[in-house]
């Protein structure tokens, strides 16, 4: 019953008048980024990062999770009505969701998007809450070789299963470890890859790196073929409000799509694509009309939103109890963490406990008003979407050189950031997924001081690294996810050989 | 066969970059450089020989089997200027111009007819920002030239 003691003591911490204040700034602001076509949760909170460089780390981490959560609402109301999906786990919904607003039916996919967000995020922050600190009270024993193993599959599970490509995935993984070489050494204090420049040797500041990667790649992608591209916008009619039979048709996809994104999200498999997809093709084998799906089915709106959210929620099991991230935006997080001093980890729940429990329970107030601000103000949200392109883009361009500038007021995270930017730009020009290269930059140094440490201990015995029990399944499930795909692949040209 | 030359650059510029971490001396800190640098190299090896077997890349947002369409040259390059250009200003001429020149460049890469439209609603709209920034969140950003305004 401890936990339930300490997040009551949280909600009586994030239900403050100011903080409550931050909490609705931040949905405010994370709505309002979010909705913003071509921006995901990651980027929402990396732009808005800035905003909270002077603010109480309590006041700002509410403030985050509320972005979190109005950065995810807001990508779901851009991809219905706009067709461009801001991250992988949205693609779905823009798919289906779009659909349905092309039938007159914008308000009531709109309405179940919110609700089973909300449904979704409210019971997988519940799991969460009683989760995490048993995880982390279990992970205490972890030992260094056990984080090495552990990180090692997170890159594996990361790099194989985004994107089209195995090999494209592990080379944006390797860029990222190279970016989170330079600087000097933790422990030996040599330098490293900074060719004599006095600013790299602090190290590459991994806020620059995230926001320019999206928001500069993405405007510099645009710009590189703005001949084009077009967008359209549909409008939508009426209320978001379901009606009767809607929510008959969605109640079960919002708690399966729960079932599935929660758990998808606490082991690393490679983000929000996985269980979204996964929820969209069991709503539509369990389906009385099957033939509805790809035409605006409300099934496979509800179902993969309430995915996506759980996922959300329960990529901050690792996150919070391992301090290991598993997708994009914890990653980014984390960096938001790092900002305060604060390491997520195992000892999370004992040095800054109260400050956790503070974020679970904002977690809870930040849906919570997320769903009563959103519903009746989803036609302001919609007026949004009609800022011009040209202003958009510079708006995102100029705020993200702000954030790189302001954050240590230094020119040289500009240069980091404006490089950064052509990176990402090449990146998308030859398809190459994003989320390795910033869990790369981020867990790189992480990786090699548990490598270290681990050897340490043993003295310089290599075999440590495999000596637990727990380290010898963990290269199991490395094995068999970097095999995976390649056997699938080899299976499915055997079959279509057959066939010819 | 444009981008297949570019991902040639690409796995050479990769090549090219991994030899750097040689450049250190102390054992310890030498062995994660060269795990990376050896595994960029093998990865680069196994994509060229990917991309050698037909298997091209595909840009964000297109499918297998869409048409590549040549680069829109002058419109990245705008944008591109516009970024150099609040990178040179920002310290000499302060955050209020270096960041409405970089908002105005865009605007103007991303077909925005009305110019002067462009430049009063940018210029406004980053003074609201600088001003909400050093006044309301107490985060330092350069005045510049304009200081003592």
């Amino acid at each position: 019953m401890d936990n339930v003691n300490s997040l009551i003591d949280g909600f009586a911490s994030a239900l403050t008048l100011s903080n409550l204040g931050f909490g609705l700034l931040g949905t405010f602001l994370g709505t309002l980024v979010g909705v913003l076509p071509g921006i995901g949760p990651a980027l929402a909170i990396a732009l808005l990062l800035p905003i909270t460089y002077t603010v109480s780390p309590a006041s700002a981490l509410i403030m985050f999770a509320a972005i979190y959560y109005g950065a995810m609402y807001g990508g779901s109301t851009t991809s219905i009505l706009l067709n461009t999906p801001g991250e992988s786990g949205s693609v779905i919904t823009a798919l289906e969701g779009n659909k349905m607003a092309r039938n007159g039916r914008a308000g009531a996919a709109l309405a179940t998007a919110a609700i089973g967000s909300f449904v979704a995020g409210t019971i997988a922050t519940l799991i969460l809450a009683f989760t995490a600190p048993t995880i982390a009270d279990m992970a205490i024993k972890v030992g260094a070789a056990d984080y090495v193993a552990l990180m090692l599959v997170a890159f594996t599970t990361v790099s194989s299963l985004l994107g089209a490509s195995q090999i494209r995935g592990f080379i944006s993984l390797a860029v990222g470890l190279v970016l989170g070489l330079v600087g000097a050494d933790l422990q030996s204090g040599l330098s490293r890859l900074t060719f004599g420049n006095q600013a790299a040797v602090e190290g590459i500041e991994t806020v620059p790196v995230i926001v320019s990667i999206f928001a500069l790649g993405e405007a510099l992608y645009i710009a590189s073929r703005f001949k084009e591209l077009g967008w359209n916008i549909i409008p939508m009619k009426g209320k978001a409000l379901m009606s009767r039979d809607d929510w008959k048709r969605s109640w079960k996809p919002w708690l399966r799509g729960t079932a599935l994104g929660f758990p998808l999200g606490v082991i690393p498999a490679g983000g929000s694509e996985v269980p979204t997809f996964l929820s969209y093709s069991v709503e539509k084998k369990l389906s009385k009309n099957p033939e509805e799906f790809g035409h605006g089915a409300i099934e496979g709106v509800a179902g993969p939103e309430a995915a996506n959210n759980a996922n959300a929620a329960g990529a901050l099991v690792p996150l919070l109890a391992l301090g290991l991230p598993t997708s994009a935006t914890a990653a980014v997080i984390l960096v938001a963490f790092q900002t305060y001093q604060i390491q997520p980890g195992p000892t999370l729940f004992l040095t800054n406990g109260a400050l956790i429990w503070t974020l679970i329970a904002s977690l809870f107030i930040g849906n919570t008003l997320l769903l009563i601000l959103n519903l009746p103000l989803v036609r302001v949200w919609v007026q949004l979407l009609k800022v011009p392109r040209p202003y958009l883009f510079a708006g995102i361009v100029t705020f993200a050189m702000l954030g790189a500038y302001a954050l240590n007021t230094s020119i040289f995270d500009v240069q980091v950031a404006i490089a950064i930017g052509i990176v990402g730009f090449l990146f998308r020009r030859f398809g190459m997924p994003i989320t390795p290269l910033i869990l790369g930059l981020i867990l790189g140094p992480n990786l090699e001081l548990q490598f270290r440490r681990a050897l340490q201990i043993s003295a310089g015995d290599y075999g440590t690294l495999w000596a637990s029990p727990l380290s010898k399944v963990l290269y199991a499930v490395l094995i068999i996810a970097l095999f995976t795909p390649i056997i699938t692949r080899f299976m499915k040209r055997v079959r279509k050989d057959a066939h010819a | 066969m444009g981008s297949l030359f570019l991902l040639g650059l690409i796995v050479f510029w990769d090549t090219a970059r991994t030899e750097l971490p040689a450049f250190n001396l102390t054992v310890s800190p030498k062995v994660f450089p060269y795990a990376i640098a050896a595994l960029l190299m093998g990865l680069s090896a196994l994509l060229f020989v990917q991309i050698l077997r037909g298997d091209l890349a595909i840009p964000e947002g297109l499918e297998a089997g869409d048409p590549i369409k040549n680069s829109d040259y002058k419109t990245f390059g705008i944008v591109m200027a516009s970024l150099l250009s609040f990178l040179l200003l920002i310290e000499r001429a302060g955050f209020i111009i270096a960041a409405s020149i970089t908002f105005f460049g865009i605007t103007v890469a991303f077909d925005n007819k009305k110019h002067v439209r462009a430049a009063i609603f940018g210029t406004l709209f980053i003074t609201v920002i600088y001003l909400s920034f050093t006044h309301f969140l107490h985060v330092q950003l350069p005045a510049g030239i304009l200081k003592g305004l």
